[in-house]
């Protein structure tokens, strides 16, 4: 899927960081390690003996640890219980439950982590619960820990308790394997970095000897890039060149659609997702928000489509307050979505391709007459939208999901933008499509854009957001860190701004 | 074509492996040929005997049992539509039978205390029935709209709650029905009044009433609202993907509540057929669980409106016929018994089929993506936990 001729070494005893954009292989390559992949080419060595892993159970037989980002505990168990999940002490045939609170203690204590073997499992904080996760793997004999994306999860504190946790190991002998893209805290706590970009390991670097926009420069991997930007066409954006016009009087394309002052929302953990979030969007052009997955961008969708409450700020969409939208309410203003999450958000697999093509717009002709279902003038519809946006199978009466993900996500645009919408939100609108689908549905996008559209494209992928925005913002934290017009657009600068750096003008 | 051929076989064979299963205990416990013997007594009484009639015999032997078998068919008809309907937005609605029951209570009192004629006096029972068990049902609607409370957990208390109020207080205290003259005793509600009673279709030597056409045409009514309007394709997608309903500006909550409250209405008409069509008053216990049986029957009828009246009039025949097992020694209960293990069946069925799957797709080497699998189990429409 993702990886194209990676290499790794792993030294004994090191502490070693993995860092990438998403989707540049860095899970990937730890799954192979973990026995979770099997590799289509390429050998393992393991203290320099060819090694095949078909499963994460000969990865743990022979040392291999894994902590991944959701945790894999039982919740209603307590800690002792989960440590031993799948090796339990047993006492003629039951559970010796006292047997496995003294081993796990002493796992523990040996390791250096405080908890408690018999407290149950959500009653611990995060923080509390990865060691939990770690103290799994020790206890299971693990001699190489991979942990991934451990500090997405955690505050500020208990990443630094993390950290000191895993120079403790190291201190004993084990090697940590840490996946991150947050560069800061990987300088802090590695002897090595490895960078990997496209599926490949471009540079390993001493962790001493390199600086955070070094990394960030291997990261995105400049050059290559930038000429594959000019080489793109800036389709037919009028205006949008007032170099220091971007907050006030910017020349544009055409009248504003979207005006967010200040938007204030929480996340699905309660924690405050966005921080005072400002943009604007006008019609006939395309805005790109960039970031790294989970500073916010997903939630600043979910608000501009109705479907996230505001705790604080508002604005005007398409001529109404952005405070108190609804889908219904946004979907009747002209609001057209595509979600990242397809099959939770945007269609109902079980139902046929021509039903999720009425989806939302299912009360009005063709797709309604009156009170009734007009089948003949859905099924009329639907047969051209399939035709004209190459979704295969052409046959508007099969279940949607027997659709590829690809062909789905065809239907989901189609209909989008056949309701034709003043304002289009889109979250990663190619994720996981062949490169055919992503071309056709970047086209599909610049159309929009250019029959009037202000269209609002969340993306993780820099590339996709370098190729079609007129204008990007950098979201980091919930807060905007950058905001450049498509002639300012560079990458490294980009890149530093989704890593937190401070901005001049954001 | 094949998708409905999958849609239907589970059920028709779960129900034929169920009479299979039953004659086996039958003819273990007792011996073969009065198993066969009291399976066809079981048919002759819920069908009819024909061959008795081609005989010569007098057409009661066909009528009287299709009549009993219709009147359970139509009890069961509503029921299972109740469950159903709920179904179709996700939610598991155990309370038929509580709402039943007030339906029951609405329909007596309208019957017996509201002077009308026919035309009218039957039409307003029903109709008070279908409002009192609706209400009933939007009780469970709103804890779970507001305040998350699981369907399954208030339907089934509010199921005792009205058992308590209307059997164990109501119809024996306050709306008991008072003795005249030459009775010494009685237990229910006052007799309805003629102009109530659901009229007979077949003269007397037949139960059938209107009961079982209203039924049909309510299954009929419920198939067409989900499947050609609006509302019942909000319903239906609000019930398999809710976010995404949300997402396309359907409302989701308002959808939810009103087929809750359609299927309380169900259940309540079911109620009103009971006592409109046979009791003529809210006994002194409502006694036969309809209520329950209507999960059976929705399950086993593919949570399909049509389905639900098709294994509804299944299991009215075989009920209706299985009081004559008795004639032969055969306990009376072997319908009921023989209705538990279809589900059962149905149920297991639909756990087999994915396992079958997963077997199938694992050597072809495609990934597991979760996108893929066309083939739809039923099992799509169970609602979550």
């Amino acid at each position: 899927m993702s990886l194209e001729d990676a290499s790794l070494d792993i030294l004994p005893g090191e502490l070693l960081a993995v860092v990438g954009e998403n989707g540049a292989g860095k899970s990937s390559l730890m799954n192979v390690l973990y026995g979770l992949y099997q590799p289509d080419a390429g050998t393992f060595l393991m203290d320099g003996k060819p090694v095949r892993l078909k499963s994460p159970r000969d990865a743990i037989a022979r040392g291999i640890g894994m902590v991944h980002q959701h945790f894999m505990l039982v919740p209603t168990l307590t800690v002792a219980e989960n440590v031993v999940l799948g090796r339990e002490p047993t006492r003629r045939g039951l559970l010796d439950l006292n047997r496995a609170c003294a081993e796990v203690a002493a796992t523990a204590k040996r390791f250096g982590f405080q908890l408690d073997p018999r407290a149950r499992v959500d009653t611990l904080t995060v923080g509390s619960q990865q060691k939990v996760e770690i103290v799994k793997a020790l206890h299971r004999g693990a001699q190489v820990l991979i942990l991934d994306e451990p500090t997405a999860v955690l505050t500020p504190q208990e990443s630094d308790e993390l950290a000191q946790v895993m120079r403790g190991l190291v201190a004993q002998g084990r090697t940590v394997v840490l996946i991150s893209h947050k560069l800061k805290e990987v300088l802090g706590v590695a002897d090595r970095v490895a960078v990997m970009r496209r599926g490949r390991t471009v540079a390993v670097v001493r962790a001493a000897e390199t600086s955070v926009s070094a990394l960030a420069s291997l990261m995105v991997g400049e050059g290559s890039r930038g000429a594959a930007l000019t080489g793109v066409p800036a389709t037919s954006a009028p205006g949008v060149h007032d170099s220091q016009g971007e907050h006030a009087g910017t020349v544009t394309a055409g009248p504003i659609v979207l005006e967010a002052k200040d938007l204030r929302a929480k996340g699905d953990n309660g924690r405050p997702a966005l921080q005072g979030v400002s943009l604007t969007v006008h019609a006939g052009e395309i805005v790109g928000i960039a970031g790294v997955d989970g500073n916010g961008q997903r939630e600043l969708a979910e608000v501009l489509t109705g479907l996230r409450a505001l705790e604080g700020g508002g604005g005007t969409l398409l001529g109404g307050p952005l405070a108190g939208l609804t889908p219904t309410l946004a979907k009747a203003r002209g609001v057209g979505h595509v979600p990242e999450d397809r099959l939770a958000r945007a269609v109902v697999k079980a139902m046929t391709v021509e039903e999720n093509v009425a989806l939302g717009r299912h009360r009005q002709p063709p797709f309604a007459r009156g009170p009734w279902v007009d089948f003949k003038g859905r099924r009329e519809r639907a047969t051209q939208l399939l035709a004209t946006y190459d979704v295969r199978p052409p046959d508007p009466t099969v279940a949607l999901q027997a659709l590829s993900g690809g062909n789905q996500q065809k239907v989901v645009v189609a209909r989008e933008l056949d309701a034709e919408p003043k304002l289009l939100v889109v979250v990663q609108p190619t994720r996981g499509l062949d490169i055919g689908a992503v071309a056709q549905v970047h086209a599909r996008l610049r159309e929009a854009k250019a029959r009037g559209a202000g269209v609002v494209m969340v993306s993780l992928d820099l590339e996709e957001v370098l190729a079609l925005s007129d204008r990007v913002y950098v979201l980091y934290e919930g807060r905007v860190t950058g905001h450049f017009p498509r002639k300012d657009l560079d990458e490294r600068e980009l890149g530093r701004r989704m890593l937190g750096a401070e901005s001049d003008h954001g | 074509m094949g998708e409905r051929t999958r849609q239907v076989l589970p059920s028709v064979l779960s129900v034929l492996l169920a009479l299979a299963v039953c004659w086996l205990i039958i003819a273990f416990t007792r011996d073969a040929d009065t198993a066969t013997r009291a399976y066809l007594q079981m048919l002759w009484g819920g069908v009819g005997n024909w061959p008795a009639l081609l005989d010569g015999g007098s057409s009661t032997t066909v009528l009287r049992p299709l009549g009993e078998a219709a009147m359970k068919a139509a009890i069961l008809t509503l029921t299972g539509l109740s469950v159903a309907v709920a179904f179709k937005v996700g939610l598991f609605n155990i309370g038929a039978q509580g709402q039943m029951i007030w339906g029951a209570l609405a329909a007596a009192l309208v019957g017996a205390h509201v002077a009308l004629p026919g035309l009218l006096h039957v039409p307003l029972a029903l109709l008070a029935a279908a409002v009192a068990g609706a209400a009933w049902a939007s009780i469970a609607g709103v804890l779970k709209l507001k305040r998350g409370v699981h369907e399954v957990i208030s339907t089934i208390m509010l199921n005792w709650v009205a058992v308590s109020l209307v059997d164990n207080w109501l119809v024996i205290g306050p709306l008991r029905a008072v003795a005249e003259g030459h009775q010494s005793s009685i237990t229910g509600t006052a007799e309805i009044l003629s102009t109530a009673q659901l009229p007979r279709l077949l003269g007397d030597s037949s139960r059938l009433n209107l009961g079982f056409p209203l039924a049909l045409v309510a299954a009929l009514g419920v198939w067409v609202w989900l499947t050609r309007t609006r509302a019942g394709y909000e319903t239906r997608a609000v019930g398999l993907t809710p976010e995404a309903a949300r997402a396309a500006g359907i409302p989701t909550l308002a959808r939810a509540g009103g087929a809750m409250a359609l299927a309380g209405a169900l259940a309540g008409l079911a109620g009103a057929v009971l006592v409109l069509g046979t009791e003529g008053r809210y006994p002194g216990s409502l006694g036969a669980p309809y209520g329950f049986d209507g999960i059976a029957i929705a399950l086993i009828g593919n949570n399909h409106p049509l389905g639900a009246a098709v294994s509804a009039a299944v299991f009215g025949i075989l009920r209706a016929g299985g009081t004559r097992m008795q004639l032969l020694g055969v306990h009376k209960s072997f319908p009921e018994l023989i209705q538990g293990f279809a589900l059962l069946f149905v149920a297991g069925r639909m756990v087999w089929l994915a396992v079958l799957r997963r077997r199938r797709e694992q050597p072809t080497g495609e990934q597991p993506t979760g996108e893929q699998p066309a083939a739809e189990v039923p099992a799509a429409e169970v609602p979550r936990a």
